[in-house]
């Protein structure tokens, strides 16, 4: 699902990542851990096309990603649900329209967006709340929203960048809890968290990134 | 997990049978309506952007109304401008009809009338109110005149100072008076006029296009995380340009209604004034107001100035803005 080949991304001469290999498999969850500043983010940005790396491919979902020229970016993102540790909610849009901001870009009608949003917030367990706005709600609810908004499109591959970290044990307990669920149907996963504690309970592979290098069961050595 | 299993995403066209022509009409339709909405969250904001930008288009559109009308004032009046030849005292009647007949047949002039010395002289009687005193003259001090119109096309001014100066020549003529200065004056005070207008209607199209691209750029600046987010869940630009498209449509068009509605009341307001003007010039001239066409006209132009000017700043700053 994900491959990384030799990828270098550097900042003002600053390596944020080095010459790093992995594979993420269809159907896979892993983490991705190291301390803040280790690169965690740089790596989720290339997969999103924030970020275009130095030197190396980047290849999602067979396809590599230096051969999308800029108008394609919007289509690839359309393919992964990203979810955020901030969420990145819009407090002046309803639980609803949160929710249904992608399908809406994707040009969905009203009929179908509705039956898909509404399945998605059951989903998270927020089906009541879909007319409120986002802002009455708790950080663990916001923070369901925003995995709602990440699955609606029905996507192939999830990422999270720190999904539970404003959230207290118990309510990131749950939230890994949703996730597997969503890998256990053949959705891709990858996590980046440094909530080892919680981490090291799961059965999945830990991607250890340290100064821009990656270590753990799925890097790749050489290809 | 039925969510996933029930819908997966390759079968995402099955559930949406729209083609994609439809589905376009209805998103713009969605667009247009939510950004109409939009205009309403802050009315007095945007009343005030609106009437700025309908007084820039109200000046030059009223200016070019005025011109316009002046103009075909002036072509009335050019119509109506002639060449007055007076006959020496010796030309006799026959000969008069003779040199009348002859200068008919010429190319270059429409309609020749000839007036006698002795019409002449019932005419001023009649209109100047002097009949007494002329009563008492022995000998009609008047001579014979011919009243020459010359066709649209000699009307410019080498054409007519040539056929003046042909008509000098002739033997039995006396005096030839061309009251037409007044009108080249006049057709050239509107040449400058107009000039003026278009340089002022080309400005303040300018202004037009600068204030909808300010106001459109401070929506996206108001909207800047809504519009992070749209690009982060893969909005693309033609999606996210939109709404600033609608937005700027919506206010040249209520720009130019207002600037319509300002136009109207002018004309009334000078209505009156203008047309005790023009009658004691003998003319029954009067100030229309746009019509249907000049209103369309206006509409189209404040439309499309605004969606021009808010097209020109939206791509610009959409880019500035990228998710990091």
């Amino acid at each position: 699902m994900i491959r990384f080949e030799q990828v270098s991304k550097s900042y003002h001469d600053k390596n944020a990542l080095a010459s790093a290999n992995f594979q993420l498999n269809r159907g896979d969850m892993a983490f991705l851990t190291g301390h803040s500043g280790a690169g965690k983010s740089t790596l989720l940005k290339l997969i999103m096309l924030m970020e275009r790396p130095t030197s190396g491919k980047v290849i999602v979902d067979r396809q590599d990603l230096s051969q999308l020229s800029r108008s394609q970016v919007p289509a690839h993102r359309r393919k992964i649900g990203l979810v955020f540790q901030n969420h990145q909610l819009l407090m002046d849009y309803s639980v609803f329209d949160n929710v249904a901001l992608p399908l809406k870009i994707s040009g969905y009608n009203e009929r179908d967006s509705g039956r898909r949003v509404r399945a998605a917030l059951d989903k998270v367990g927020l089906l009541d709340k879909e007319k409120l706005s986002p802002q009455v709600l708790s950080t663990g609810e916001q923070q369901r929203i925003g995995i709602a908004r990440a699955i609606v499109n029905k996507p192939k591959l999830i990422l999270a960048d720190e999904p539970t970290g404003n959230l207290d044990p118990d309510l990131s307990a749950e939230i890994m809890r949703l996730f597997q669920q969503f890998n256990q149907v053949g959705v891709s996963v990858l996590i980046a968290s440094h909530d080892l504690d919680l981490i090291q309970r799961l059965p999945h592979p830990v991607i250890q990134l340290n100064q821009g290098r990656l270590s753990g069961p799925l890097a790749v050595t050489g290809h | 997990m039925a969510f996933f299993k029930s819908k997966p995403a390759h079968n995402a066209s099955r559930t949406r049978p729209e083609s994609s022509s439809k589905r376009l009409l209805r998103e713009h339709k969605e667009v247009a309506i939510s950004s109409w909405r939009r205009l309403w969250h802050t009315p007095i904001a945007n009343l005030l952007t609106w009437l700025t930008l309908a007084i820039a288009l109200a000046l030059p559109a009223a200016l070019l109304l005025l011109l316009n009308q002046a103009q075909h004032l002036g072509q009335q009046l050019n119509e109506n401008s002639h060449i007055s030849v007076f006959l020496t005292p010796y030309a006799s009647q026959e000969q008069g009809q003779a040199l009348a007949n002859q200068l008919q047949a010429r190319s270059d002039i429409k309609q020749v009338t000839y007036i006698s010395a002795d019409d002449a002289l019932i005419n001023f009687k009649d209109t100047s109110g002097l009949s007494d005193v002329l009563e008492s003259l022995t000998d009609n001090p008047l001579p014979a005149t011919l009243l020459l119109e010359p066709t649209d096309s000699a009307l410019t001014t080498e054409a007519v100072a040539q056929l003046t100066e042909e008509l000098r020549q002739l033997e039995l003529v006396d005096q030839v008076l061309v009251d037409m200065a007044w009108l080249d004056r006049l057709q050239a005070i509107l040449r400058t006029s107009e000039r003026l207008t278009y340089s002022l209607a080309l400005l303040l199209a300018l202004g037009v296009l600068l204030v909808v691209g300010n106001t459109v750029r401070l929506q996206i600046e108001n909207r800047k995380q809504e519009i992070l987010v749209i690009k982060l869940v893969g909005g693309t630009d033609a999606y996210l340009r939109r709404p600033f498209l609608y937005a700027g449509f919506w206010a040249g068009l209520c720009a130019a209604l207002l600037a319509w509605v300002i136009i109207q009341l002018g004309v009334a307001y000078l209505h009156g004034p203008l047309r005790t003007l023009a009658q004691s010039y003998q003319s029954d001239w009067q100030l229309q107001g746009l019509g249907l066409t000049g209103s369309l006209i206006l509409l189209a132009c404040g439309c499309g100035l605004s969606v021009f000017g808010a097209a020109l700043t939206v791509g610009r700053q959409l880019r500035l803005i990228e998710p990091k």
